[in-house]
């Protein structure tokens, strides 16, 4: 089972320094553009975000000892801080 | 030094043999369930598993011939790279030194592949000598479609991201090719021992 | 949009619990003292985060039930039978009890009285808790946006925030007492049909999973606009 994007929120805050559940992203397979934080995410070694439309991939994002890793698919719109 | 929460205590087990609980690993009597995505459902009348890739003769299986093959019952700990251990878990299934048996492998390594897209990669001699079995019963019931079922990889002795949910089948094949988790910076062995979570370690 | 929505480097900080309220037999509220919390937005959560003696460290998220305008910041736990850290917190906690909390997080599954347009709320369990949080706000506000919520629990005694349901739609799902005129069934379209009957809502749905998927997927087909439907899905984060 999985929940959403809103649960790694702090995470990714950690990984960009900002807040990124509102950004959008845009679906390089099915054209969708939806918030990160309505992206499905499963935790598994590390976490899968996933297109809520089509389930594609599109980030994978882990801690290690040494730091974060993570890889981004699809165009990610996100925005300045006023 | 973050502050204390009183009272506040793990579930984890202690008070454990340590030479049963690999580096940087806790014992729990849960099993979490974790994925890379949804579950996968394919009717059993549609299920097959197959062997093939560098090796003089592939073989495919129906679910019935599956479980019409020899199989063992064994009890293993398993060590999941997000720091939990569960400790004597008792699997039945089919060794993968039976799958294998006269199909004359050449490669030096293996891909699992699975429903839903999941691959894993491994060592051939990390799947052979008794060392792995498809699995399809979990503590003597069916394995449950969360837990990998109809059939998983189970191979206890590295970290269980390579015990691949939803197996259909081995490629044997003769470079790495990093699969799933690999690929995005896990390990491409995992030996819990040698705590080999991710690439540089 | 308020700086709280917008953070610079996340930092744990030491919360101490001041009081605490029991809601229903599983859950209960927390008001806690956060030095120099910067203030949050209704829908935002915090990471929690407790250390044993042994140094053994559990995290999780809880939404803030409080609205931006209260003193103290307030989180409502429901606990989860076999749960690690709830059981823990609605159960063993008490008033100087501290631990690390880290937040405020999220800035999709947000809403603060400056957006205009009606506000649709569907809450599954705890779910409430972030929407509770809006309409603290939404009255701190005074604002006069139009405002539904529709919340669906299993009986009358799992609801929480019971004094604060006037006007909210409700339906129990698994045993309503004697006399209740409310709904009696999982949420579907006729149901959502009959709160909201036009678009034009800006939708927040929170609870677990597929309680969430199926609440968008009514909204989604009973013409709502897929984008004026936010979601926040709770859950289990695996091991």
């Amino acid at each position: 089972m999985h929940t959403d994007g809103n649960h790694i929120a702090g995470l990714l805050a950690e990984v960009f320094t900002g807040e990124l559940t509102a950004a959008v992203r845009a679906c390089e397979t099915c054209g969708a553009r939806r918030p990160v934080g309505a992206h499905r995410l499963y935790a598994g070694a590390g976490y899968v975000l996933r297109c809520p439309d089509c389930g594609d991939l599109a980030a994978v994002v882990y801690e290690r000892g040494d730091g974060y890793a993570l890889s981004l698919r699809g165009t990610w719109l996100i925005g300045r801080a006023p | 030094m973050p502050p204390i929460s009183r009272g506040f205590r793990s579930r984890r087990r202690t008070g454990l043999d340590p030479s049963r609980v690999p580096p940087g690993q806790y014992v729990t009597d849960d099993f979490p369930v974790l994925s890379a995505g949804p579950t996968p459902h394919t009717p059993l009348d549609q299920w097959s598993f197959a062997v093939g890739g560098a090796m003089e003769a592939g073989r495919s299986w129906t679910w019935e011939e599956l479980l019409a093959l020899p199989a063992e019952t064994v009890t293993v700990d398993i060590h999941c790279v997000t720091k939990w251990s569960k400790l004597d878990t008792r699997w039945t299934g089919v060794s993968v030194d039976v799958l294998l048996e006269e199909t004359q492998p050449w490669g030096d390594y293996v891909v699992a592949f699975c429903d839903g897209g999941y691959t894993t990669n491994l060592p051939l001699e990390d799947v052979t000598g008794g060392r792995a079995w498809i699995a399809y019963e979990f503590d003597g019931e069916p394995l449950e479609p969360e837990h990998g079922g109809p059939v998983r990889l189970l191979v206890p002795h590295l970290y269980f991201w390579k015990s691949a949910k939803w197996v259909r089948g081995l490629n044997v094949t003769d470079t790495d090719e990093p699969g799933f988790w690999e690929t995005y910076g896990y390990h491409n062995r995992g030996d819990p021992w040698q705590e080999q979570r991710y690439w540089g370690d | 949009m308020a700086g709280a929505a917008v953070l610079g480097r996340l930092t744990w900080r030491v919360a101490t619990i001041r009081d605490m309220r029991e809601e229903t037999a599983r859950a209960k509220s927390l008001v806690l003292d956060v030095p120099d919390w910067p203030g949050h937005l209704a829908g935002q959560h915090v990471d929690v985060r407790l250390t044993a003696e042994d140094g053994y460290q559990a995290q999780r998220s809880y939404s803030i039930a409080s609205a931006p305008e209260a003193r103290g910041l307030e989180l409502t736990i429901e606990r989860i039978d076999d749960g690690e850290v709830s059981p823990y917190l609605v159960d063993e906690a008490r008033p100087g009890d501290r631990f690390e909390l880290r937040g405020p997080i999220g800035g999709y599954f947000v809403w603060h009285a400056g957006l205009d347009g009606p506000l649709g709320l569907i809450a599954g369990g705890s779910g409430l808790v972030p929407l509770m949080a809006m309409l603290r706000h939404r009255r701190a506000a005074e604002a006069t946006n139009d405002a539904r919520l529709l919340v669906s629990a299993p009986r009358f005694d799992d609801l929480l925030y019971r004094d604060e349901l006037d006007g909210a739609r409700i339906t129990l799902t698994r045993q309503a007492p004697p006399g209740w005129d409310g709904f009696t069934r999982r949420i579907d379209a006729e149901m959502l049909q009959a709160i909201w009957p036009a678009p034009g809502a800006r939708f927040y749905v929170c609870g677990p999973t597929p309680f969430v998927e199926e609440a968008a997927r009514l909204l989604v087909g009973l013409g709502h606009e897929p984008a004026a439907v936010r979601t926040e899905r709770f859950g289990p984060t695996g091991g």
